[in-house]
């Protein structure tokens, strides 16, 4: 059976799947769309910053998406196939990607499920429902209200909660970082389950994540390090209380605001450059949430900037895939989230991907002189994103590897790095480095790009 | 900043022991520092402090690697690079043993893997020759390699470097390769002696006798083993003759069409079925024929016959202390002969030439019958080299395009061991396939009905993509 229309309809789960695809048909929401003989695939940004990845064979109607929905096929593959009906022009003819034959090596040609009826689904409805929904300003102003009611409540609650955390701060302190570091876990838990309590989540996250940022460090290191993250959420907690209505205090004490609240925040940075995709960072929260992490850097901008876009998703939903290709460049807007230094983002429109060979930015001879310049702006973050200048991976006596610069400056990596990173010139590096650990996350060697897995 | 490092250093022993650090308060900071959260305070700007001003340092000198050494052979070209890291990672994933053969083919075909995307590990002694300066950096015994390989100069080599320019010798001049080994071997530990005497295989002949003689009382049992076996191949006899006699009781030599065919029959009960098996492996080739009263070639008038594992047991004997000939011999009976399992051949592959691999390839090619598991097994390192017609003439292919069906099939319970099947045999098919051939088979496994873009094909794909023409 070919695409049409009908066979949309047909396919659909309901009504209000096809009524939801219909607010979609956006060419702006579909930063990728390509094709490949009765393959068609795209990128539509959805509520995350890393756009959901869809594919559909047009033969059979086989679809998948990335996305959490549990109606198959979800609203943006009808989207996706309902595009390639009315504009297949702008799809473009491209080579399958890795993800998109991922699908293909666990399906088999004309394994989609046979075609359900059209009855009581109509596409010409759907687009006809979508715009007769009417203004209700009343209802928006009763929206408005409640809205700032709870925001204040939240505000009330969550400064008891700061004054709560000094105290505990306090209290670390004056009983002594031994024995704080012997029962860190159970201490941690206590005062974030009370942070949870209060409405202050994202900082409950951080505490909760505390333990297993310091026991990873060797023992003689814990104690500095347990200094300077009590210290941070010390300097937080103040930041909060003297601007509890910014938007980066209540991110980092509250909850991030949405997407669209981004986007619709006049002081949200805009920049319009070329970006390289860095590579991505995945880690397991405490809390049963993955936060996927993906690092880009302007290639037209100096000094370098980078940006990251961060999704989070339940472990339970297993591995995603990587959103991007680890060193694919592509024109786009980034819209970051507002800050002292922007450095979340979520993409606002995407242009063409770039071939060829691209240049990275001219890092600064003295990177940790940057970062400690940016610990002044923002002095409760806990890793920045540094450009390093040219050097090599060499090992102590313990086997440790570190990233030293033709300078002499050096730092420890936090994970082994790979067999060739060791024997390989490193023109230039992007790693994270939290003041005791370097993460490198991409470099620049003789041997050509180098990516480094965590 | 010493002051700095000080005060930090007397607030940090302060708090360990939960004692207040205030009055360690750099002068400084006192301004910042108070109130009820002076504690906080200082905690702030203590953490600030370190963090900002103070790196962890290495507390020995840090060392640098050498570079890596680029290699002789070109690294696969960018775009083939992703497919490789593809079959690469579904090999790990799945534990399919096809890493090794995988290197060969593209090693065969003249190029190298990036490093990025693979390199040896220390123990891959397996590794194609273009490899050998990155074995011997993995390994760090990386030097310099002189321009020749001699006696004076053997020393200067590196191990895995050595290996290969001791292999090249041998092919050109077995006799100062033997001299080479026989001079230094011993002076290495005995997992090396025994690659070294490895090195002999290669242009075994008479002059090597005498060194292999004083192998076998060498200290490393493999070593002697080795040296064994290579002496049976010049025809050495062990002189036992009570186990050869006793082997010989166990199997017959009849006479069929005027020709003698050895015969392995089940015997009666499992203990003499075992025992033959043991003395198969005591026993060699030139013992035998000598208790059997025949020269060794009279035994490789046909293909023997009888219970398959005997008849691999005979194999393997053969395999392992045969002459070149008799090996080759006992093979090409094998292939004539449609009655004989040709699974039970695969030890004779490794005593084949390359020239030898690619004569016979179209007749083993024809016999198998197990998804070209057989031609792989055989082929050993002459990998993308059969072309079309010897591919589709196997059974191998009318198994492989019925698997394709099954795999399209609605029915669950074909097409679920379909897919693995299919698998399979493309990835081996994938492996043997010369590069044409490699393009058509894609044509015609998407003809049959799979994605052009299933990775199911990548290997036909990198295959196909492989051709000499992508150097330029």
């Amino acid at each position: 059976m070919g695409l049409t229309l009908s066979a949309i309809e047909a396919v659909a789960p309901d009504q209000g799947a096809l009524q939801a695809a219909s607010g979609l048909l956006k060419a702006a929401k579909w930063p990728l769309r390509a094709r490949s003989a009765s393959l068609i695939w795209g990128e539509c940004q959805g509520s995350g910053a890393n756009p959901y990845r869809v594919v559909a064979d047009v033969e059979d109607q086989g679809t998948k998406c990335t996305c959490p929905s549990r109606k198959f096929p979800c609203k943006h593959a009808l989207a996706l196939m309902w595009m390639a009906v009315e504009d297949g022009a702008a799809f473009q003819t491209s080579d399958v990607p890795d993800w998109v034959n991922d699908w293909i090596r666990r399906r088999r040609k004309g394994a989609a499920s046979a075609p359900l009826s059209a009855e009581g689904k109509s596409l010409e409805a759907a687009q006809q429902s979508l715009a007769e929904i009417a203004p209700d300003p009343e209802g928006e102003a009763r929206r408005i209200a409640a809205s700032q009611k709870r925001a204040e409540e939240t505000r009330r609650s969550v400064r008891a909660a700061t004054e709560d955390l000094d105290v505990w701060i306090a209290d670390q302190l004056r009983t002594g970082l031994a024995g704080f570091l012997g029962a860190i876990g159970e201490r941690c838990r206590r005062i974030a389950a009370r942070l949870v309590d209060a409405k202050a989540g994202a900082l409950a996250s951080r505490i909760d994540e505390m333990p297993s940022r310091l026991l990873a460090l060797p023992a003689e290191e814990r104690i500095d390090a347990a200094i300077a993250e009590l210290g941070k959420l010390a300097l937080l907690t103040r930041a909060w209380r003297a601007a509890a209505n910014d938007a980066e205090m209540r991110r980092e004490v509250v909850t991030a605001e949405s997407r669209d609240d981004v986007f619709a925040n006049t002081e949200s940075p805009r920049v319009v450059s070329l970006w390289e995709v860095l590579g991505e960072r995945v880690a397991t929260r405490r809390d049963g949430l993955v936060s996927q992490a993906t690092w880009l850097m302007s290639l037209k901008e100096t000094p370098q900037r980078f940006a990251a876009l961060l999704d989070f998703f339940p472990a339970s939903a297993g591995r995603r895939g990587a959103a991007f290709i680890a060193g694919e460049r592509f024109n786009a807007e980034l819209a970051f989230y507002p800050a002292c230094a922007p450095l979340r983002a979520v993409i606002a429109a995407r242009g063409e991907a770039i071939d060829g060979p691209g240049t990275w930015p001219e890092p600064a001879a003295d990177p940790f002189a940057a970062y400690a310049d940016s610990l002044l702006a923002t002095p409760w973050r806990l890793e920045a994103p540094l450009l390093l200048p040219r050097g090599r991976i060499c090992a102590d006596a313990s086997g440790r590897a570190w990233w030293r610069s033709d300078g002499g400056l050096c730092a420890p990596l936090r994970e082994p790095p790979p067999a060739l990173a060791l024997g390989a010139t490193i023109e230039s590096a992007m790693g994270l480095w939290d003041g005791a650990r370097l993460s490198l996350v991409a470099a620049r060697t003789n041997w050509g790009r180098l990516s480094f897995n965590a | 900043m010493p002051d700095l490092a000080s005060a930090l250093a007397h607030i940090r022993s302060a708090w360990i022991s939960g004692r207040s650090a205030l009055e360690y308060c750099p002068p400084e900071w006192r301004g910042a520092v108070g109130g009820a959260d002076a504690e906080c305070a200082l905690a702030a700007l203590a953490g600030h402090a370190t963090q900002a001003l103070f790196r962890p340092a290495p507390t020995s000198p840090l060392v640098v690697r050498s570079l890596l050494p680029r290699l002789a052979a070109p690294t696969l070209p960018e775009r083939l690079r992703p497919q490789a890291r593809r079959l690469l990672l579904r090999a790990s994933k799945t534990g399919a043993l096809f890493e090794r053969p995988l290197i060969e083919l593209i090693a065969a075909r003249g190029y190298a893997m990036h490093p990025a995307d693979w390199t040896p590990s220390p123990r891959d002694d397996w590794a194609p020759d273009i490899y050998a300066p990155w074995l011997d950096w993995i390994r760090g015994e990386e030097k310099p390699s002189p321009p020749s390989l001699t006696l004076e100069t053997y020393d200067q080599w590196s191990f895995a470097m050595r290996c290969a320019a001791l292999i090249q010798l041998r092919a050109s001049d077995p006799a100062v390769a033997r001299v080479i080994i026989a001079a230094k071997a011993s002076a290495a530990p005995a997992e090396r002696r025994a690659k070294l005497i490895d090195i002999l295989e290669t242009g075994l002949c008479e002059e090597d006798r005498e060194f292999l003689e004083g192998q076998t009382n060498d200290r490393s049992d493999r070593v002697q083993a080795m040296a064994r076996a290579y002496l049976a191949r010049l025809g050495r006899r062990v002189e036992n003759e009570p186990l050869a006699a006793e082997l010989a009781a166990m199997v017959e030599v009849r006479l069929l069409s005027r020709r003698r065919q050895l015969a392995v029959p089940e015997l009666k009960i499992a203990a003499q079925n075992a025992r033959r098996l043991e003395l198969f492996k005591q026993v060699g080739l030139a013992d035998l024929a000598h208790a059997l009263g025949l020269a060794e070639e009279d035994i490789f008038e046909s293909a023997p016959t009888g219970a398959p594992d005997g008849l691999g047991a005979f194999v393997h004997m053969v395999a392992a202390t045969g002459r070149d000939r008799a090996c080759r011999l006992l093979l090409d009976h094998i292939l004539d002969d449609e009655a004989f399992p040709l699974q039970r051949a695969e030890p004779l592959g490794a005593r084949l030439s390359i020239a030898e691999r690619r004569a016979l390839l179209p007749r083993i090619l024809k016999r198998d019958d197990e998804m070209f598991q057989m031609g792989l097994a055989l082929m050993g390192r002459a990998l993308g080299e059969a072309p079309l017609s010897a591919l589709i003439a196997s059974p191998g292919y009318a198994a492989l395009v019925s698997a394709v069906e099954a795999y399209r099939s609605e029915d669950p319970t074909q097409r679920f061991p379909a897919q693995a099947t299919l698998e399979t045999a493309l990835l081996r098919v994938g492996l043997l396939a010369d590069g044409p051939a490699a393009a058509e088979l894609i044509q015609r496994l998407t003809a049959a009905g799979l994605f052009a873009s299933d990775p199911k094909l990548d290997l036909l794909h990198l295959n196909a993509a492989l051709t000499p023409e992508t150097r330029s």
